[in-house]
């Protein structure tokens, strides 16, 4: 077949159009499959950062100011902010660095080591946002249980329980299981939200350490 | 992977990188594709290189694991079917123009056809054009020699079907 043969001269006649990789790059390419996950991680830490900073902002107004004064809440919530923002600008901070790592990794054992540490921050990112919400509900159900405006009718409910330390118990017991849901699914929305990524990350570093033996 | 292997790896692949790249070529039709292909392809073969036992020469094994990346991620996304859409070559035909405007317009045609194959007879194709005899086309795709001349015939006469319809 005459078509084909001519064709198969251009084609022979092509070798040098396809750009051409040196050792380095090459190396790159294999290694960079990591850098786009933690690469991914980093936004969605920086998304998250804006989303929640920006619903405390938005839901921000004079009425809450109020209740939280009135809760005698409002020296802690302002320290538990100040601590919360630092701690989460060090975590961004933190992703960055990694992703920056990942990016300029010379070899497949610095990378293992350095996909580790990245799981490690995502895994203490997340244990520190639901100790921060936890911290932040206990305070408000106590808050709200002492001096909410319907403390005085919870206190009356105490007296006349006669047993008050039941009463008080079960209270308790009550509070507790609603922030218990609550963190419940947000750990579920971590879950999702970071696992998905950090399985991809989990693969990849399983395949690499397969190379490396 | 230890270094030296790491090393002879990369020394071997970047010698050899055009194999992947006209292998990328044939089977994605945009630049983006193409580099996704060939990213791809260089992660398998850094994966396999630990049990290259050097039985063959490199560029066969290039050839075989290239190949079965790209016919593995051409099934992976396929939404096409196997048959010929003639309109769609002609289509195809003035992308390539576009591509190399200096080709004479069988060339052209001839390559949108080729493109148009299913994914097996292009790696056919592919080995033909690369210069492999039957015997290294049937070892790479791991048929037999019989089968393969038999497949490449009928290749032929679907290619001749296109050109001249």
């Amino acid at each position: 077949m005459k078509e084909l043969d001519k064709f198969k001269e251009d084609w022979k006649s092509r070798e040098g159009n396809y750009p051409k990789l040196d050792k380095d790059a090459l190396y790159q390419l294999i290694l960079k499959r990591s850098s786009s996950i933690v690469k991914w991680l980093f936004y969605i830490s920086i998304a998250e950062f804006v989303f929640w900073t920006s619903i405390s902002v938005l839901t921000h107004d004079n009425k809450t100011d109020q209740l939280i004064e009135q809760m005698h809440l409002s020296i802690f919530i302002k320290v538990l902010s100040v601590i919360n923002y630092a701690v989460l600008i060090y975590f961004i901070t933190l992703f960055y660095r990694n992703y920056k790592r990942v990016t300029f990794t010379a070899s497949s054992k610095e990378l293992i080591e350095r996909i580790l540490k990245v799981k490690r921050t995502v895994t203490q990112y997340v244990w520190f946002n639901l100790f921060i919400l936890g911290i932040s509900l206990l305070a408000g159900f106590f808050g709200l249980i002492h001096y909410g405006p319907e403390s005085e009718k919870i206190f009356n409910m105490a007296a006349e329980n006669g047993n008050s330390i039941g009463f008080w118990v079960l209270i308790t017991v009550i509070c507790l299981l609603f922030i218990g849901v609550i963190l419940f699914f947000l750990w579920g929305f971590y879950r999702i939200l970071y696992g998905i990524l950090l399985k991809k990350l989990k693969n990849n570093h399983r395949e690499l350490q397969r190379l490396e033996h | 992977m230890e270094k030296k292997l790491e090393h002879i790896f990369l020394t071997e692949f970047e010698q050899h990188q055009n194999i992947v790249h006209k292998i990328c070529s044939l089977y994605t039709h945009d630049r983006a594709s193409h580099h996704d292909l060939f990213q791809e392809v260089s992660i398998q073969l850094w994966k396999a290189f630990p049990k290259f036992r050097g039985d063959s020469k490199f560029s066969t094994w290039m050839y075989r694991v290239a190949l079965n990346t790209a016919i593995t991620q051409y099934r992976k996304n396929k939404k096409r079917t196997d048959t010929y859409d003639i309109e769609n070559v002609l289509f195809k035909t003035q992308a390539y123009e576009a591509y190399d405007p200096n080709e004479e317009q069988q060339l052209s045609l001839m390559y949108a056809a080729i493109k148009e194959l299913n994914d097996i007879d292009k790696a056919l194709i592919f080995l033909y054009l690369e210069d492999k005899n039957y015997e290294e086309i049937s070892m790479t795709l791991g048929i037999s020699e019989v089968n393969a001349r038999v497949k490449m015939n009928r290749i032929k006469k679907k290619l001749k079907k296109i050109i001249h319809p």
